[in-house]
């Protein structure tokens, strides 16, 4: 029955597409998916926005209007706060160190050896990973008691006890940063390397007839034609580890002592756990406008190179 | 899962496979249609209606608990036990994600629409579930003389603002498990007070009998405020006064209780650093792993302490009140689950019908001995059967008996948060007083 639903559904946009002008047929095509995505997208958003204007709670059954209120609480807010600089440090730090370890992968992978294809499949398994069970892998490695980092530390004679990585407000973010860049590196060395191969092979190679070394090369032509690349990976990852959830969330819950509470677990606690819709929309806009400015940044940024380049 | 692959096929059928039987009855029933219509009474559709009105149809949603049988059997059994009602159940997720559990019960109460008729509940939920108007007063259907078959913790958690708002139905509470062949060997008595507790673990782990003396949950998680709420309680304190509105975390027997739960991590060094970051399963597994001589946790170690398959303790430990301070008294913190009745319930008489059965002597019976989950009602306690096939309970009863219940406030939700992130920084920082004095300052300023 499906198959015969499809076959004839191919036929009949050719007889419709005579009648129609083009530019309408287009539209007529392009409005489910326009649909789908106001829906499930703009809806939300436009929503959200609305209620970080309103005092709506599920528990007092409140709805009403009430202007700037949530947003003046919000920068009174010490845990706002304390969540905004948290998730802005995860954010500098595991883009940073992805981006630096991302480059130098890439360029490994960029060389031709043999297994080449192997260990660029290889690469990819830690990132293909669902996040939640990274989360667990990593909460078993960091263990205070049978983690095995604390059994290798101790026998190098790095420590002389056990140190409970995921208990302490010195360690605890720490060890969260290390789990997402084991995760997402590879993602950056993917996206960087496809940047590396559109630098021409003949740039290098008449640089290296000039007698530049390799780092020269690198330096003065490679990553000079890789910054957009680079910039644009930082961005997709920068964002990204801005609404970091899972990790934190499987791994510490915020604590100890609100030392890895993010933006995404308190908009999270706010919204599901008070009910309080109003004012876990206003942590949730002011998250959203703190991704905007990232963007702007690194899109001035990125035009401001361009315009150099040209 | 079965209704969803019922779903197209019946939808898709009547098109293409109408077979000649089918039409024959598609016409008759047109046929009596149309007769009904002219006589202005259906005879064949009056009948029909009027035995779907014999039975009133209600919904019961619960978080889904499991043992021998499950939740949908015990409807399936009150279904068939009368005529009167019909119990559709909708199943939430298992009490393991109570937040998911909680956000599926608000969503549907929120609508106001009538279902799910009857909810079982967690007793935190109660006071905010009330204060909103979702949970139907009970006090009516269930005067004074009913209500003392149950044990006054739990009775005294059901109620808001003087009324009966949900009705006990099976309970949990943090109890105190130790090693008996450990403590055979350090002085042989349970120890009563905290500071006892303290020497007789701190002598078992320099002695090199266990690794730690003492586990408990420091997570920053609603379990850290069970384990502040017993601490504080043994000790005379309490985290809100008794009229809710304000808050007395920072006066001299919480810090000083806190302060213990510090010292034994950084002073007495009886429990590990780890304990900060451990809730329930983290600090069961060393215990029964054998690791460790005193662990304050729930009831559902017991059952897998004494399985040969998951122990290294079976026959060695036993369960006792947790201690407390001197003056003080043993303090457990009050867990399980009730029933309320949705407000907006079109079914009133019905549901509470159904709430009267799920509670009552002999389906709480049933509990205990298929799912392992302890009655609410002291007189069962004594019972035969559920003494030989859950022994544990019998012991327990004393500490079910006194389990104090977490703060009663329809704010519930926001205090929590804030007394699990006070804590765990009083915890991590050991500025006890300065933190509970911030903590109560906050604290008031949600329930003032």
């Amino acid at each position: 029955m499906t198959a015969a639903a499809t076959v004839s559904g191919i036929g009949r946009p050719r007889r419709f597409g005579k009648a129609l002008p083009v530019s309408l047929w287009a539209l007529l095509l392009l409005t489910p998916a326009f649909v789908s995505l106001a829906s499930v997208s703009f809806y939300p958003i436009i929503n959200g926005l609305y209620l970080s204007f309103t005092n709506t709670s599920l528990i007092t059954q409140e709805n009403e209007f009430s202007g700037f209120s949530n947003y003046v609480q919000l920068w009174g807010d010490a845990q706002f706060w304390n969540a905004w600089w948290h998730t802005m440090w995860f954010t500098t730090a595991s883009t940073i160190l992805e981006t630096v370890i991302g480059l130098g992968m890439a360029l490994i992978l960029c060389e031709a050896f043999k297994g080449r294809g192997l260990v660029r499949a290889a690469m990819l398994v830690p990132w293909a990973m669902p996040t939640v069970v990274t989360s667990k892998m990593f909460g078993w490695l960091f263990d205070g008691q049978n983690g095995i980092i604390n059994y290798i530390l101790l026998h190098a004679g790095l420590i002389d006890q056990n140190v409970n990585w995921y208990g302490s407000p010195d360690t605890a973010m720490t060890t969260i940063i290390i789990a997402d860049v084991w995760k997402t590196t590879p993602f950056m060395a993917l996206l960087l390397l496809t940047g590396l191969q559109t630098v021409p092979n003949s740039l290098i190679e008449a640089a290296r007839m000039d007698g530049a070394k390799g780092w020269t090369t690198f330096w003065y032509i490679r990553l000079p034609l890789l910054m957009p690349t680079l910039l644009i990976a930082g961005l997709f990852r920068a964002l990204d580890a801005f609404r970091v959830f899972d990790l934190v969330y499987v791994l510490t819950g915020g604590g100890p002592a609100d030392s890895t509470e993010t933006l995404s677990t308190l908009s999270y606690k706010v919204l599901f756990s008070t009910l309080q819709f109003g004012y876990g929309s206003a942590v949730s806009t002011a998250m959203f406008v703190t991704e905007g400015i990232i963007a702007l940044a690194f899109c001035l940024y990125l035009i401001r190179q361009i315009r150099r380049a040209q | 899962m079965t209704d969803i692959k019922k779903g197209p096929v019946s939808g898709s059928k009547p098109a293409a496979h109408v077979t000649i039987a089918d039409r024959r009855q598609f016409l008759i029933g047109s046929a009596g249609l149309l007769g009904a219509a002219a006589l202005g009474l259906g005879t064949g559709l009056g009948v029909r209606r009027a035995r779907a009105q014999s039975r009133a149809e209600i919904s019961f949603a619960s978080a889904a608990f499991f043992g021998k049988e499950t939740f949908g059997d015990l409807i399936k059994a009150f279904n068939e036990s009368q005529d009167r009602v019909l119990v559709k159940n909708i199943e939430l997720p298992p009490p393991s994600s109570s937040t998911e559990v909680y956000q599926g019960l608000v969503q549907q109460l929120a609508r106001r629409t009538g279902t799910p008729d009857v909810f079982s509940q967690d007793v935190i939920w109660i006071a905010g579930f009330a204060a909103a108007g979702w949970a139907l007063p009970l006090d009516e259907y269930f005067p004074a003389d009913k209500r003392s078959a149950y044990f006054s913790g739990t009775l005294n958690a059901c109620t808001y603002d003087g009324k009966l708002t949900a009705l006990p139905w099976f309970m949990d509470s943090g109890m105190f498990y130790y090693r008996k062949d450990v403590l055979e060997k350090h002085g042989g008595k349970v120890p009563e007070n905290w500071a006892d507790m303290a020497t007789i673990a701190a002598a078992a782990q320099k002695a090199g009998d266990v690794d730690f003396g003492y586990l408990w949950q420091g997570k920053q998680a609603e379990v850290l405020v069970c384990d502040a709420v017993e601490i504080i309680t043994s000790n005379n304190g309490a985290i809100l006064a008794t009229d809710g509105k304000s808050s007395l975390i920072n006066q001299k027997p919480a810090v000083d209780a806190i302060q213990f739960l510090h010292d034994t991590i950084n002073g007495t060094k009886i429990s590990p650093q780890d304990v900060l970051s451990w809730d329930e399963e983290p600090s069961r597994q060393p215990f029964t792993s054998g690791k460790a001589m005193f662990m304050r946790n729930w009831s559902y170690v017991y059952p897998i302490a004494q399985d040969a398959k998951a122990s290294q303790v079976v026959d060695k430990i036993g369960v006792a009140p947790l201690p407390s301070f001197p003056g003080g008294k043993s303090s457990a913190c009050l867990g399980g689950y009730q029933l309320g009745v949705n407000a907006n319930s079109k079914q009133r008489e019905a549901a509470i019908e159904l709430l009267t059965w799920l509670s009552s002597t002999e389906t709480q019976h049933r509990i205990a001995l298929n799912f392992g989950l302890a009655p609410t009602r002291p007189a069962l306690f004594q019972d035969e059967k559920i003494k030989t096939e859950q022994p544990f309970m019998a012991t327990l009863e004393n500490v079910f008996t006194g389990a104090t219940a977490r703060p009663i406030t329809p704010e519930y939700a926001k205090v929590t948060l804030a007394l699990q992130s006070g804590i765990s920084k009083a915890l991590v920082s050991g500025n006890v007083q300065a933190e509970m004095d911030a903590l109560a300052a906050q604290i008031n300023q949600i329930v003032g």
